[in-house]
Order: structure tokens, then sequence, then C-alpha cells
């Protein structure tokens, strides 16, 4: 089964700001498709009519020299109240897999992988099959089991998931697992991605508690010092 | 591809939507205003409620067609603008600026009201406005730094408001004492509409919703459906309100209380029911006056943005990104007249009229403005929800009527700070505006009408040979659509070249060509009495071309000439007439000229949508040699008698000539039974110097349908063949 060229990231970068992020990871992921989307967060007190007439050749110029800079195949300029629902609705329109979010790295030599589960199994394991297929990484599945709880259920998972990639073409070599007991998964997967170049989170439909209170996903990707790559929870 | 300048993303849904408008409205109004409805106009307060709901209604309609039309930010002030000129936009932008300062300021003294009578140390106006000024400091703060998304928040918020007010309202409906209801309308019918005026100000929020219209999802659907429903659930509230209100305490003691829900409260729900009343104030108070400096803030920017006011507002600050001159000014206005409050005590009445009055003004030539696009329906007015007969005009008239009837029971003094403001607005355009704006208004176009519209017919020609009959149908055909239309035709030759360049000349010799056929095409249509344009045209693609001119010209009807063949190097008709067959959105005719004359033609009627274009246009033709046409059915006889198919085919043929708005003597009916249609047709039509064929529009799988009977009547027939096709919707 083949599945490179089937990966589109998208980058939301923020145009308010002078100085560019740092997109250079993008150059290491190998052959992905980059959406650049460069969003203008309009408080709510202003039109963004009104932003956009002031700012938007400025914006359209900070857009345009990053997408040269790193050559992605499609690029968008949005003015919006909501960065989350701009993400979402780009995201839709050019079919992105994925979206790329968080902290900075130059490399992208090793991946995280945690595993929550079989909540959105299959979108992450192909995005990170793509991944692996287009680039140049390595990856470490990883899957937290409560202290009392038997951890040959989370073996299973792992060990399945590694069977999943290579299943997909990618080589038995480049793929590791590590289980972890623990009582907090979230602080686990924020500490071992320091260790790594990129995490690859799987987003799920945030309960209502979450929309209130923010959800465990925003949480661990704010805390990350490395990028983040979220696979998208769509059909 | 961030040409442009960037997209504006569409952040409001429904429920954003309605959170925005109910929250707006449902603010010191309905916590303040109870007490003085309540003394002057006793219990027929909820009355007032009604009618002011029912004003705001209308407006609401007025406004839903306009927004859908013109979904970019101002509200009122804009329609207004676009509609009657810089005049009126200046008077209404004023009004509406003023008017929701007056109405923020409103809200923060009934908040200050709210937070000092229930605590019995601290009393006196000082206070309240003290803490009115505080508030709005706050709410000036946050809005100069900027927050965002905090729309999750504020449905919470208002949820919680909202179930508070149900909830005072279904407890006590059970504590009504029928008695405080008599009499019900002691100040009599002048006490219930002068209380209307001081009241509207409840209903200013639904407003707000088309002065974002802009950030909204699917705004054709939910700029109506929001404010439509937000206004008349805020209505219903409110009659209920007053009616618990003012039937739990009498009147008179209601009508004297600052914080008059409050006092209702504490008679049924206790202590409890006063904090959570006093809570569902203070959100209300602050909710709409944050709503309504916002409001006005974007007022401020579509001024600005028009040249009505100086664009210095416009500017939004370097790093947090707020209107933030826009609003320190609405803020410091707003603040100076809650100040005022510390001299005048009947403050809260006088501010919720004035804004009251502002935005009825504004509403009614609301109304009118509607009327203006309506009549001048400019090219780029197309709303997608526009109110059906009889809402309009029925709409629009009551609004102006009933806003005026509002207005002229208005106090004295509101009706001269009304004014004020109002001539304030026309010195201002006298004085800064005029000669700066550009929009003119409709008000011309409104009042001459829009434009005849031309009943326009385009035919391709290209062979000397086949122009004038071609030209000739068309001619028929303008002349017996002159009931849709100012006739007029439209003769256009397109010369293919692979690389059409301005700088590289056709040549010569076909370049002489069209110059003739055109020319020539000139000299028929004068011998026709028919106005002719004629368009030469140099494009790669013939038919791209033909399709190109038939949208530009919007073409009611095309006719295309045709040499009769089919099936050819895998084309239905050929390579330049069926991308026009397939895609042209008017009614076609293609021609295949075989006789000397059109003579008498013959039209074959089959059930289907293309039925009446199909008799309409023999009887058009017909009138080139003033002939009258046949319509032809063929029925095969089936197991039942003759006599039932006969009857069949001349209900087929009345049908279609009913649905083309045909006189039975502008034809000729002629029913053929026959067990072979096919053959029946051919033999039936041959008799004929003109047929005229249905071709099914729908054209699945990019091919062109194409039926056998049709097929070898092209093939059969010897006589002039015209198949037709009727616009699609595009």
């Amino acid at each position: 089964m083949k599945r490179v060229g089937e990966l589109t990231i998208l980058v939301p970068v923020d145009v308010s700001e002078a100085e560019p992020p740092g997109l250079d990871i993008l150059g290491d992921l190998g052959a992905v498709e980059v959406v650049l989307l460069g969003y203008f967060p309009v408080p709510d007190q202003a039109e963004p009519a009104l932003l956009r007439d002031q700012y938007g050749s400025t914006a359209a110029d900070r857009l345009d020299a990053l997408a040269a800079e790193h050559g992605t195949s499609d690029e968008v300029l949005v003015f919006t109240h909501d960065r989350e629902a701009t993400i979402d609705r780009i995201a839709d329109e050019y079919s992105c897999n994925a979206v790329l979010t968080g902290g900075r790295a130059t490399t992208a030599d090793r991946v995280l992988v945690p595993l929550r589960g079989d909540v959105n199994l299959d979108r992450i394991l192909g995005v990170v099959a793509d991944l692996l297929l287009a680039g140049h990484e390595t990856a470490t599945l990883f899957h937290s089991v409560a202290e009392e709880a038997d951890p040959s259920q989370g073996e299973l998972l792992l060990m399945g998931a590694v069977d999943r990639l290579v299943e997909y073409g990618v080589d038995r070599d480049r793929i590791d697992w590590q289980l972890a007991e623990g009582s907090d998964p979230q602080a686990d997967i924020v500490d071992l991605g320091a260790e790594y170049d990129i995490v690859v989170l799987g987003e799920t439909e945030p309960s209502l508690r979450e929309q209130i209170i923010g959800d465990v996903l925003s949480e661990i990707v704010d805390t990350l010092e490395v990028p983040a790559l979220i696979v998208r929870d769509v059909e | 591809m961030s040409g442009e300048g960037g997209e504006l993303e569409r952040t409001l849904g429904f429920v954003e939507a309605m959170t925005l408008g109910g929250g707006t409205m449902i603010g010191a109004g309905i916590f303040i205003l109870p007490g003085i409805a309540a003394e002057s106009a006793g219990p027929a307060s909820s009355i007032s409620y009604a009618i002011a709901g029912f004003v705001a209604l209308l407006a609401a309609l007025s406004l839903s067609e306009l927004a859908t039309g013109m979904p970019i930010a101002g509200g009122s002030y804009h329609y207004v603008n676009r509609a009657l000129g810089g005049l009126f936009g200046a008077v209404v932008g004023w009004g509406m600026w003023t008017g929701l300062m007056f109405a923020s300021a409103f809200y923060m003294i009934g908040f200050g009201q709210y937070l000092v009578e229930p605590i019995p140390f601290l009393d006196g106006r000082a206070f309240i406005v003290g803490l009115g000024l505080v508030g709005l400091i706050l709410l000036l703060g946050v809005n100069y730094y900027g927050t965002e998304e905090s729309s999750a928040f504020q449905n919470v918020t208002i949820g919680t408001e909202t179930v508070i007010i149900l909830v005072f309202v279904a407890v006590g409906v059970f504590f009504i004492d029928a008695g405080n209801l008599e009499p019900f309308a002691p100040f009599g019918t002048r006490g219930i509409v002068a209380t209307t005026g001081i009241v509207f100000i409840s209903f200013l929020g639904f407003e707000i919703i088309a002065t974002v219209a802009g950030e909204i999802k699917n705004p054709s659907r939910i700029i109506p459906l929001s404010m439509i429903l937000s206004v008349v659930l805020v209505t219903i509230l409110y009659v209920l309100v007053m009616l618990v209100s003012t039937g739990v305490i009498p009147f008179e003691s209601l009508g004297e209380s600052p914080i008059p829900v409050s006092d209702v409260a504490v008679v049924y729900l206790g202590s409890a029911g006063v904090v959570a009343i006093v809570f569902a104030a203070i959100i209300a108070a602050i909710s709409s006056s944050n709503s309504s400096i916002l409001a006005a803030s974007r007022v401020i920017y579509a001024m600005g943005r028009d040249g009505v006011v100086t664009d210095w507002f416009n500017a939004s600050h370097p790093r947090f990104y707020t209107p933030h001159r826009a609003i320190a000014a609405t803020g410091g206005v707003t603040a100076l007249l809650i100040l005022v409050g510390l001299e005048v005590e009947t403050i809260i009445a006088l501010l919720a009229e004035a804004a009251s009055f502002s935005f009825l003004v504004a509403y009614s030539l609301v109304h009118v403005s509607l009327v203006v696009f309506r009549r001048a329906d400019p090219d780029d007015y197309d709303p997608s929800f526009a109110l059906p007969r009889p809402l309009y005009p029925v709409v629009p008239v009551l609004g102006v009527v009933s806003s005026l009837v509002v207005v002229s029971q208005m106090a004295n003094v509101v009706v001269v700070i009304g004014s004020a403001i109002v001539g304030f607005g026309v010195l201002w355009y006298a004085a800064y505006t005029r000669g700066r704006v550009v929009s003119e208004g409709l008000l011309r176009e409104a009042i001459r009408g829009p434009p005849a519209q031309p009943f326009r017919v385009v035919v391709p020609i290209a062979n000397p040979a086949t122009q004038r009959g071609l030209l000739r149908l068309a001619a028929a055909s303008t002349h017996a659509n002159e009931d849709r239309g100012t006739p007029e035709l439209v003769a256009v030759n397109v010369t293919a070249v692979d690389h059409p360049s301005p700088l590289q000349n056709v040549e010569a010799e076909r370049a002489d060509h069209q110059r003739d056929l055109l020319e020539n095409a000139h000299d028929i249509a004068t011998q026709m009495d028919v106005t002719l344009r004629t368009k030469a045209v140099v494009a790669p693609d013939v038919g791209e071309a033909i399709l190109d001119v038939i949208e530009e010209e919007a073409a009611d009807e095309v006719i295309l000439g045709w040499d009769g063949t089919l099936d050819r190097d895998g084309y239905v008709f050929g390579e330049t007439v069926d991308p026009v067959v397939q895609r042209a959105g008017c009614d076609i005719s293609l021609v295949d000229l075989r006789g000397e004359s059109i003579g008498e033609p013959v039209a074959l009627i089959a059930p289907g949508p293309n039925a009446p274009v199909v008799a309409h246009q023999a009887v058009e033709f017909a009138a080139v040699d003033g002939t009258v046409p046949t319509l032809l059915n063929v029925q095969s006889p089936g197991s039942k008698p003759d006599s039932d198919a006969e009857e069949r085919g001349r209900a087929v043929i009345a049908d279609a000539a009913a649905a083309a708005g045909l006189e039975p003597v502008e034809y000729d009916v002629e029913v053929v039974v026959d067990d072979d249609v096919g053959r029946a047709v051919v033999d039936a039509t041959s008799r004929y110097d003109t047929v005229c064929v249905g071709l099914s529009g729908r054209s699945e799988g990019g091919r062109i349908p194409f039926g056998t009977v049709t097929e070898r009547v092209v093939n059969d027939v010897p006589g002039n063949i015209v198949l037709i096709r009727g616009s699609e919707p595009a």
C-alpha cells in the first residue's frame, strides 16, 4: 500500500507579528504538501474589514516572503475573530490532513507519536506513515497506561500500530515504541516531547467540559516546546 | 494567492447572532423602564412594549432584506447612505452614533441604580452616577485593549440572564392579582403611545445583527432569521415581564421604584430572587452597554469609510488592533452623558427617549431606503431575502407611519434634542461632507423607475446566403415579444483566429467579409423595421465567443443557423453549435433553412418543459409570412378507442398553448393517431414549410440528448427545420 503524496499539512502563521516564526522544520519534512495560512487575529472590538484596510498589504507581504522562503504549495490570508474556526475552515477547503502548530525546531529527525487508544488511530498512523515515507525521520510510538492497569493491552496497541506502519511500507528500523506507566499521561507526553523534534497528536471532538475550560490537546500543545502536528479528526 | 489583501472570516453563526441581538436587547431596558412605563401608561404599558416590538419588527423585516442585499459593516447608516445619499447618510450616521451613546449611558446609569438601591447605606445620585462611570471606564478599558473569542463566555452569561427572567415570569404569573390590572389603561391611548417612545430603546439590539452583517455565516438565512426571531421572542418576553410586574405590584408603587423588577421579585422569590435579579440586571447593563459601544465604533468606521467623517477615527491601535480612537471618542461622550445625571433627575427617561428618537428616525429612513432600492434596482443589489408581497410595500409604508406616530407623541424636550441632532447632521453634511462624498444616492433612479428592459435576440451570422432568413426569423421573434420589452436584435459575427492579438490584424480578406456581413445585416434590419446592433468579434473559439456575447447582452433568445447534419466528428450538431446549445442560459432556436420561405409552420407538441416555448416560437415564425401555425400532436392509439387518443392529444396541445399564453385563434390544431409515431410525424410535418421541434434541455454526461423522432424529422422532412430548447435556470 503506497501512501506517499497524500499528506497535506496546514501551517498557520500569525501575520500580525513582524518577526516570522521559525518554520525551518518545513524544509526537513521531505516531500509533503504545505498550505500556509496567514491569519491576522482581529479583536472582538474591531471590524475585520478595518484591519484589512489598514494591514492587508503588510500582512500579504509577510506571507509572500514566508511562502517564497519555504516553497509552499498554497497560501491564504485571513482576517479573523476566531483563529480556530479559520484553521478548521481552511483545512477543510484545502483538504489538509494535519495542522502544524506550536514551538520551534530546525530539523525533523525524531518523531514522537503518543497514542491514546483506538481514538482516531487510523488517521494518526496514516499521517505518520506519510511523514516517514516522505522524509528521513524515525518515530517512537508512545502509550501510557494507568499504574494499576494491565500493561499487555497497551503493548498490543503499540505493536499493532508498528505493524500497520510496516504494512504501509515504512522500514521497521525507523520505528520503535515505548510503554509508560503513570497517572499523568499529559505530563509524560510533555516531558518526553522535549527529547524529540516534533510530536504527532490526534485531534478529538472536545467534550462540553473541554469547550468551556479548555481541552487537553491545546494544553499539551501550549506546554510543548517543539512543534506539534495535529492530525485532524474528519472524514 | 494573497492578493486583494486577504479574506475576512465569517465567525458568527445562528447562536452567536441570536445572543448578540438578544443579549443587547435584553438589557437595562427591561430592568429599569418598567417603573417609568407603569407610571405613564399603567398596566397597559405591556401594550406599549407590544407596539414598540411591532415597530421594531417592521424595521427588522426591512433591514433583513437590505442586509442580505449588502452584507457589509454599517447597518442602517450604510443602507440610507447608499439609497438616499450623503445628506441623509450624515443624518442617520450621526443619529445612530449619538443614539448608541445615549443608550450606553442609559444602561450604565441603570447599572448604578441596581447596584446602589438594594444596599441601604449607599444612596444618592452621586453614587449611581459614580458607579455608572466606573462601569463605563472598565468597559472602555477592556475594549481599548481588545478581547478575543469571548463568545462562549457571552453565551453563558446571556443564557443565565435569560433563565433568570424566564423564572421571574414563570413564577410571577401565579402571583398576579387581577385587581392590580384594573383599570388597565388609566392614561388612555395617548399614555400608551407616549410610553412606546420611551420603551423603544429596549429593542435596539436587533440592529447590531445588521451592523455586523459582514461577519455572519450564511448571511442570507441567518440574518433575517435571527433578526426577526430575536425581536419576536424579546417582545413576548417584555410583554410578559410587564404584565407580571403590574399584576404583582400596583402600578403606582411600581412607578416610584428605580429598580422595579427587583421590587416585584422580592414579593414571591424572596431575597434570593432579588440577588438573582440584581445579578441579571448588572449582566444585562454591561452586555448592552458593551454592544452599544462596539456598534457605535462600527458606525463611525463605516462613516469614515464613506467619507462622511474623517477616517482619523478608523485607525486601529498599532498593538491591540482595536479601533481605539472610535472607542475613546464614544466613551468620552458617553461619560459626559452619564455625568449629566448628576444634575438632571429624569436622566434615565430622557436618555431612553432620546436614543429611541434617533433610532425611530433612522428606521423610517431605512424603510424609505428599501423602497428606493426596490425602485432603482441597482445591479449590485440582489438580496437573497426579499420581502414577499404583500409584506412589500406594506412593511415599509406601515414602518414609516408607525415610527412617525410614536415620535409625534414624545416629550417636547426629547423632540427638541432629537431634532437638534438631525439638524447637526444636516449642518455637518453642508459644512464637511458635501463636496467630498461621492455617494449621490439612488433617489433619482428610484423616481424614474428601472430602465425599460429590452427584449434582445442574438443572431450569430456567418453565411451571406442564410443571414437574411435568420434575421427575418429573429425580427419576427422580437416583434412577437414586444410586450416583454423593447425589441432589439444583436447580429454577431465571429472571426476565428488562433491567437487573437491587438497587434496583429486579421487578414484583410476575412475582415472585409466580416464587415460586409454586418453591413448587410443593417440593410436587412432597416427593411424589417427593427433596431439592430452588430458586433464583430475576433476569438479563438467561435462557440465560446457566442456564449460570451449571449451573456454580455443578457440575451432573451438566440437564433442560430445550422446546416442540418447530425452526428459528425463526435458532435451532435457541430463543434461550434454544441457548446452554445449546452450552456446558453436563454431560449435557443437552431435553424436549418432549406426552403425559400418560412411559410406555414407546424410545431410538434409533446408533453414536457419545452412544449410552450415550441408553440410560442411557431406563432412567432408564422408572423414572418403572415400565416397561422399548426400545433401538431401525434398519439399512438394504445388499447383505447381512437377518440380517447385524439382527446389526449388535444389536451396536450391546449396545455402547452395555455402555458405559452396563446389565444386559440392564434393557432390551428392537428392530432394524428398512428401506431408508428415516427413515420406519422414525418408524414404530417412534411406537408408544412417549416417544422418546429423541441429539444430536451437536460444534457447529462455532456452529451445533448436527441430523440429518434427528432432525428427522423431532421433527416426525412424536406421543409425548414427549427430545433428549439427553452431557457434553463442557470
